[in-house]
């Protein structure tokens, strides 16, 4: 009866799971699994699969020696940490802003905010090409009415890549402050009633309360900003075509330039498979951060 | 887990199927043909195309072509997801720089000898040239686009100039007498570059690099660090130095706009070198101010003996991994919309297509039918200098080629690396590209 029961127990678990495992299977381990399989050929995806020149590792050499690939990842890591240093205390001070004060407009603000998140980026990447320009944009404008010499935003090296991080940023802390705003609901108030009574300020009550009872809000604010901001391609294919002197190439971009302008897919599935290992590299470091703290409190 | 392990090699061979499947056109060898038409045209070129299609589908009840107009962006990137596919574009407008690469990997059929033959006595011979690889005609040449000096002829008379320059040396005194400084910022600048945009970078450099007798490849080896081309980096070191080229008034977008095209239509820029495409962007963003540009020949340099702009052109070709019976229907309806008898006054469907589009069509019957439209100043200009045009070299890896010499260019715009740094590295890295892509 019981090892009837068990079966019974595994085919309907089989019968549940299947849908899912195959949906995962075809739509995420068969595309990784292929993309690893592309690069380790020469491809233009002119031919049929069956007609890829093996390659073995050399296009993984080939990156490792590559100077425009190491611009590339040299670009992204820095745009990604200042996508993070900027967005996740933004996010977390307007999250903050948003949710304690009793103030009327609260629900405005936050639907303005999370505006900038749903309108597509393409349509919003054009305008700001537009605010950007040198000399004659709104922005140039407006500084030069302050007495401010504006620099040349997306046209000088030096500032392009900055450019589409405050873009980013403008596009992204609407939907961050959200989860922020949302992890907020889950702090119990009394927590703040007994911080009060024990003398807690506004500062003790943040610093001591609001931000560690925050923390796995904040650890998966700062993965998905890390990932989002490692996949950015949008803005850098419409406003800069990774340039100007190539100081705005970035992995995703240089992939797609790769194989579809180029004719590398071996290439770039050997940087799109680096990629992926980069990313498992993040999401694993900060992870295991997060549950190396838990444990720690669960000790103390 | 032996669930989990059925389902997974289930989905990679339903992958692996439809992946491997279906290299070429399973077509019926006779009867009714559907072939398709893939281009980048916009709108109102595709209801033309759609028209001559229409024209011929009544001479030829058989056979039946489908337009599919993708943007520019996205043409090369559904060629390659979609050109091996049983359902891929028959016919494909193209660009000539990918031509080696789809002959190599026989997308690009060879044409038969009847339409071979067409091609060889409608087209000039550095047109056809432009589409024969490997001994074989490939396509039908349709719109060139050549490189020519554009200037400001209303700066120009404000600074006193007579005329366009004809020479480097002119050019760099020009550029100086047409940049005006508002303190220690420039407010207009002499000349005009083009950055964040292979083409316009590389072409318009290019044109002085072929005016200057120098060259990028001869063959398939680079050239780039032959004095003659080096001369052409250090006129742009030279240029920016002086402040008579900005180069934050250079760059452009994926729309092949931006602030380079901006400063010129607003007489923030004296020259800049551009192809004849552009003259429609110049007219809708300009209105009466049109009537300001003018265009010359590319200035001379020390070493040149005559102007030389760079020029490049797109063609039709057929999808040679389509059937048979596909294929002869598709070089028939080239034929026809190539043809004289398919547009009006002994112009050919294709040849009013690009005229409506301002674009300079290639067969020489087109450009007889065409003349009263040819004769517009801006437009007769780059006619002129047709015969004097170098192709851009179209090898296997010009595309990465194209992107490497742009690196380097602006690297000298932005002083990242001198003229002779920024050539030797280039020359070193397209020999490179080049070898790896077997040109």
């Amino acid at each position: 009866m019981t090892v009837a029961r068990g079966h019974a127990r595994r085919g309907a678990a089989i019968a549940f799971l299947s849908p899912a495992m195959a949906v995962i299977v075809l739509f995420v381990a068969v595309p990784i699994a292929l993309t690893f399989w592309i690069s380790l050929h020469d491809w233009s995806m002119y031919t049929p699969l069956t007609q890829m020149t093996w390659r073995g590792l050399g296009n993984y050499a080939d990156l490792l020696h590559s100077d425009d690939f190491l611009n590339a990842l040299g670009n992204t890591l820095v745009y990604v940490v200042l996508v993070l240093v900027t967005t996740v205390p933004l996010a977390l001070a307007l999250g903050m802003l948003l949710y304690f004060p009793k103030t009327a407009g609260k629900a405005a603000a936050r639907a303005a905010l999370f505006s900038t998140y749903v309108i597509p980026t393409v349509a919003i990447a054009i305008v700001w090409g537009a605010l950007y320009a040198p000399d004659y944009g709104p922005i140039s404008q407006a500084l030069g009415a302050l007495g401010i010499d504006s620099p040349a935003w997306l046209s000088d090296p030096e500032t392009a890549l900055l450019s589409l991080v405050i873009f980013h940023v403008w596009q992204m802390t609407g939907y961050y402050t959200i989860l922020v705003i949302a992890g907020l609901t889950q702090i119990p108030d009394d927590v703040y009633e007994a911080a009060r009574i024990d003398g807690a300020g506004f500062w003790r009550q943040t610093f001591s309360v609001t931000l560690p009872l925050l923390r796995r809000t904040t650890t998966f604010i700062v993965l998905i900003a890390a990932i989002n901001a490692i996949q950015v391609f949008d803005p850098v294919y419409i406003l800069t075509q990774g340039g100007p002197a190539e100081s705005t190439t970035v992995l995703s971009y240089a992939i797609q330039r790769a194989a579809f302008q180029n004719g590398m897919a071996g290439q770039a599935s050997a940087m799109a498979f680096s990629l992926l290992l980069v990313l498992v590299a993040v999401a694993g470091v900060v992870l295991a951060a997060m549950r190396r703290r838990t444990a720690a409190e669960g000790r103390s | 887990m032996r669930t989990v392990g059925a389902i997974s090699l289930g989905a990679v061979l339903a992958l692996a199927l439809a992946g491997c499947g279906g290299s070429a056109d399973n077509g019926a060898a006779g009867g009714p043909q559907t072939i398709s038409f893939l281009t980048h045209w916009g709108p109102e070129q595709v209801t033309a195309l759609k028209a001559a299609a229409a024209a011929f589908h009544t001479k030829n009840p058989d056979v039946t072509v489908d337009i599919r107009a993708v943007p520019f962006a996205n043409l090369l990137s559904t060629l390659r997801t979609q050109g091996a596919s049983p359902n891929g574009p028959t016919i494909a407008g193209i660009y000539d720089l990918w031509l080696p690469e789809l002959v190599r990997d026989g997308l690009a059929a060879p044409a038969p000898s009847g339409v071979a033959a067409d091609v060889k006595a409608g087209w000039p011979g550095n047109m056809v040239d432009d589409v024969t690889k490997q001994g074989q005609v490939r396509g039908y040449p349709n719109e060139v686009d050549l490189y020519a000096l554009n200037y400001n002829k209303k700066l120009f008379a404000e600074a006193g100039i007579p005329a366009p320059p004809k020479t480097w040396d002119e050019l760099k005194a020009d550029a100086a007498k047409l940049t005006k400084r508002d303190g220690g910022k420039v407010t207009q600048q002499g000349f005009g570059l083009i950055t964040s945009w292979a083409s316009g970078a590389v072409h318009p450099w290019l044109s002085l690099v072929n005016s200057n007798g120098g060259q990028l490849l001869d063959g398939s080896t680079p050239k780039l660090d032959d004095p003659k081309v080096v001369a052409a980096a250090q006129l742009y070191a030279d240029l920016i130095k002086s402040g008579a080229t900005q180069p934050s008034m250079s760059s452009a977008n994926a729309n092949t706009t931006g602030p380079y095209l901006d400063n010129f239509v607003n007489g923030k820029t004296g020259m800049i070198i551009m192809a004849n495409w552009w003259q429609s962007a110049l007219k809708q963003a300009m209105g009466d101010r049109y009537s300001d540009v003018g265009v010359a020949p590319v200035p001379v340099g020390p070493d040149g003996t005559a102007s030389a702009g760079v020029s490049y052109s797109w063609l039709t070709m057929v999808n040679g991994k389509a059937s048979p019976a596909k294929q002869d229907a598709a070089w028939k309806f080239l034929q026809f919309l190539n043809g004289p008898e398919s547009g009006k006054g002994g112009s050919s469907a294709m040849g009013d297509i690009l005229m409506s589009m301002g674009i300079l069509p290639s067969r020489t019957s087109d450009l007889t039918a065409h003349k009263a439209d040819l004769s517009d100043p801006f437009i007769a200009a780059y006619v002129a200098e047709l015969p004097n045009a170098k192709p851009f070299p179209t090898v296997l890896g010009g595309e990465a080629m194209s992107q490497a010499v742009q690196k380097h260019i602006e690297n000298i715009v932005f002083g990242k690396e001198t003229a002779q740094q920024a050539m030797t590295a280039a020359q070193s890295e397209v020999a490179g590209i080049l070898a790896k892509a077997g040109a």
